[in-house]
């Protein structure tokens, strides 16, 4: 049998390079034998992407994507389905988390250093991802037709209607109708089953490609491949099976204990994973109170508040994004990590988080004239922080980086 | 000299600067989602009480199912969920003969309804979701006497609501009414004259309901409200208390997982970092 079995593998390895492929991006592959927690959060995004992609399948079976029955199929689900229930909260809670453990997994970028030379195009690949997800999340959460997902998507699509000369026809290609309806639903949902979960996949394998080739970063900034042994493996090095296996595999234990309390204790997340206006059916004539978009966006939507001008607010959240792609190049550091360089990154990097956190904040909550001026400052500190980058990272005394980890 | 100066720079106070600024400069005060009645009363639901839920399903079924639907949920699973044996679910609280247990509870109301009340009694499936459970629990007890409205009530939670007091015979006629309050002095207590007695100040708009007037006591029909919203609980989310019981085993599971992981990891990490 086993002989057999033996014959069929070894068939199959001559035609398919699967004993190369599991040795060089699995077994073999060398990663830093000193990483910190902050170097899980690149698994748990990838566990995260595929918890949404399975509960996202079963959620398709059971979900009509047509203006009538898109809210109340949302109910068939939580109600009539056999642990329907189960299957949505995991993929709006599996949400949240993943766009938490990628904002993390940023912060951890921007923090070591992981997008220097010859990292750009991990970065790269990263801020596209992060587009993506952006966009994937605001096609899901108008899915399910409440109150809050037809605001929302108004108020998103609307921002189309600020470009000039295109603007208005933009908007209604965009929509595929004078306001949104049925129509916008589904081919919002095509876009949310199909397009971009395949633009995401596709990313996230040039991402890790990209990751492999170059080798993983580490805390202290350490290029870990000038100490190699006789092999040609580095010495500061494990192979990333079975070790780095099994230290994600404590990081994940974590993160499912997290899931699992917020799926089954608090799966509206006290409305802000879940919007209390979204239990409501979507009804264009009655305005939600107050229109907010979910937590991950917060701190985008209220730069767009900030600036009085709808197109320049539309400029201003895009260049805030768009601003990720070119941080390699904005950082002229002689090191990575921030534990080796100076003073002004760190108060920079300190302020930054900060006002990232204000901002997100004041995108949930109403506006008042004290919240007004914070978010107008809070906008500059932000994109002082990388406007400023070129300056500070030159002229500041960074500390010597050590040869080894 | 200048970076001799940056070295000496106090992060950590400087880090807790930042955070107290943050947090004195955000908190303003909003008003509240229940209005003129000030907090909302804060409600606890008990799912696992089965025979409150009865006692509220009877009571909706009775007083609010004429009006509002409870268009997602079905018949049978009500009676099922609230352990009601079916022939007695059917035989006391389903008055239409022709509906059976896997309908919809789709509502009784007739098409006049956007005539009577100027808009359309809301289907109340979901209400618990939407507007809360502390919120509908101090609607329900907020009406008060408004001979200018259509109906003779106001509401203090939602001011000027369509909806009449259906409940205003058991609960009584309430009224608002004006109290003498003691002034607080600002260190907290009481403030007092030269000859010891409290200061008072008139304030209005207190809930007062006349005796007598009710079917119930107080205490009588806030348990019925109790009741009913923890059936409006229950029917916004008929899985929420078994969600709530396999929630623990499932973290528990993931908590052992998380131990066993970390052994077998530290077991692991000792082969490169002795």
């Amino acid at each position: 049998m086993s002989e057999i079995a033996g014959k069929l593998f070894s068939w199959l390895n001559t035609r398919l390079p699967i004993v190369n492929t599991f040795e060089r991006h699995l077994s073999k592959h060398p990663v830093p034998s000193k990483v910190n927690f902050w170097y899980l959060f690149g698994a748990l995004a990838s566990v995260a992407l595929i918890i949404q992609i399975v509960s996202g399948i079963w959620l398709i079976m059971p979900y009509s994507n047509t203006e009538e029955e898109a809210f109340s199929s949302i109910e068939y689900i939580m109600r009539d389905v056999d642990y329907g229930w189960v299957i949505r909260y995991i993929h709006t809670t599996g949400a949240s988390l993943f766009f938490a453990v990628v904002y993390l997994h940023m912060f951890r970028g921007l923090l070591y250093g992981s997008y220097q030379k010859p990292k750009e195009l991990v970065w790269i690949f990263g801020c596209t991802i992060y587009l993506a997800m952006m966009a994937e999340g605001f096609l899901g959460y108008v899915l399910p037709y409440g109150q809050m997902s037809y605001w929302g998507a108004q108020v998103i699509i609307s921002l189309f209607g600020a470009i000039p000369y295109i603007g208005e026809s933009l908007e209604l290609w965009v929509r595929g109708d004078y306001y949104i309806s049925g129509i916008t639903v589904s081919r919002f949902f095509a876009l949310h089953v199909v397009a971009l979960p395949l633009v995401l996949i596709a990313l996230v394998f040039l991402h890790l490609v990209a990751l492999h080739e170059v080798g993983a970063g580490n805390p202290e900034g350490v290029d870990i491949e000038e100490f190699i042994d006789d092999d040609g493996v580095p010495l500061d090095s494990v192979p990333f099976f079975p070790y780095k296996v099994l230290n994600a595999l404590v990081g994940i234990g974590v993160f499912m204990t997290v899931f699992a309390i917020i799926m089954f204790f608090f799966p509206e997340g006290g409305g802000y994973f879940i919007e209390m206006a979204n239990f409501q059916e979507a009804n264009p004539l009655v305005t939600p109170d107050h229109i907010a978009p979910v937590w991950y966006y917060a701190p985008y939507f209220t730069m767009l508040r900030a600036v009085p001008d709808p197109l320049g607010g539309l400029i201003v959240m895009a260049a805030a994004v768009a601003i990720f792609f070119v941080v390699p190049w904005l950082d002229r550091s002689k090191v990575a990590s921030i534990r080796y360089k100076g003073i002004y990154s760190k108060i920079a990097i300190t302020l930054f988080g900060v006002s990232f956190l204000t901002l997100g904040y004041l995108g949930t909550v109403g506006v008042t004239e004290v919240r007004k001026i914070m978010s107008v400052i809070c906008t500059v500190i932000y994109f002082a922080y990388f406007l400023l980058m070129p300056i500070y990272t030159k002229y500041e005394t960074t500390k010597e980086v050590p040869k080894r980890l | 000299m200048i970076n001799k100066l940056i070295d000496l720079f106090p992060f950590k106070t400087f880090l807790i600067l930042v955070l107290s600024f943050y947090l004195v400069n955000l908190y303003a005060a909003e008003g509240g989602p229940c209005k003129d009645y000030g907090e909302c009363d804060n409600f606890k639901y008990s799912l696992n009480d089965i025979e409150s839920l009865q006692r509220g399903a009877a009571t909706y079924i009775n007083y609010c199912y004429g009006c509002h639907s409870l268009k997602y949920s079905r018949w049978g699973r009500v009676a099922k969920d609230l352990q009601i044996p079916e022939d007695i679910f059917f035989e006391n609280l389903v008055f239409d003969k022709s509906i059976k247990p896997g309908d919809l509870m789709t509502g009784a109301m007739s098409e006049d309804s956007v005539n009577w009340f100027g808009v359309a009694p809301p289907d109340l499936t979901l209400v618990s979701r939407y507007k809360g459970d502390d919120w509908i629990y101090s609607y329900l007890r907020a009406y008060y006497e408004d001979s200018s409205k259509q109906y003779g009530v106001n509401n203090l939670v939602y001011p000027n609501t369509a909806m009449p007091n259906v409940l205003l015979s058991l609960q009584g006629n309430q009224r608002l009414v004006c109290k003498d309050i003691p002034i607080l002095a600002r260190n907290g207590g009481e403030k007092r004259d030269e000859y010891g007695d409290t200061i008072t100040k008139e304030k209005c708009g207190f809930l007062q309901v006349e005796e007598g007037t009710g079917e119930l006591t107080k205490e009588e029909f806030d348990t019925l409200i109790y009741d009913l919203i923890n059936f409006l609980v229950y029917v916004g989310e008929p899985i929420k208390a078994t969600r709530e019981r396999i929630g623990w085993y499932v973290v528990f599971y993931f908590l052992i997982f998380t131990a066993l992981s970390s052994l077998l990891y530290r077991e692991y990490h000792k082969d490169y970092n002795q």
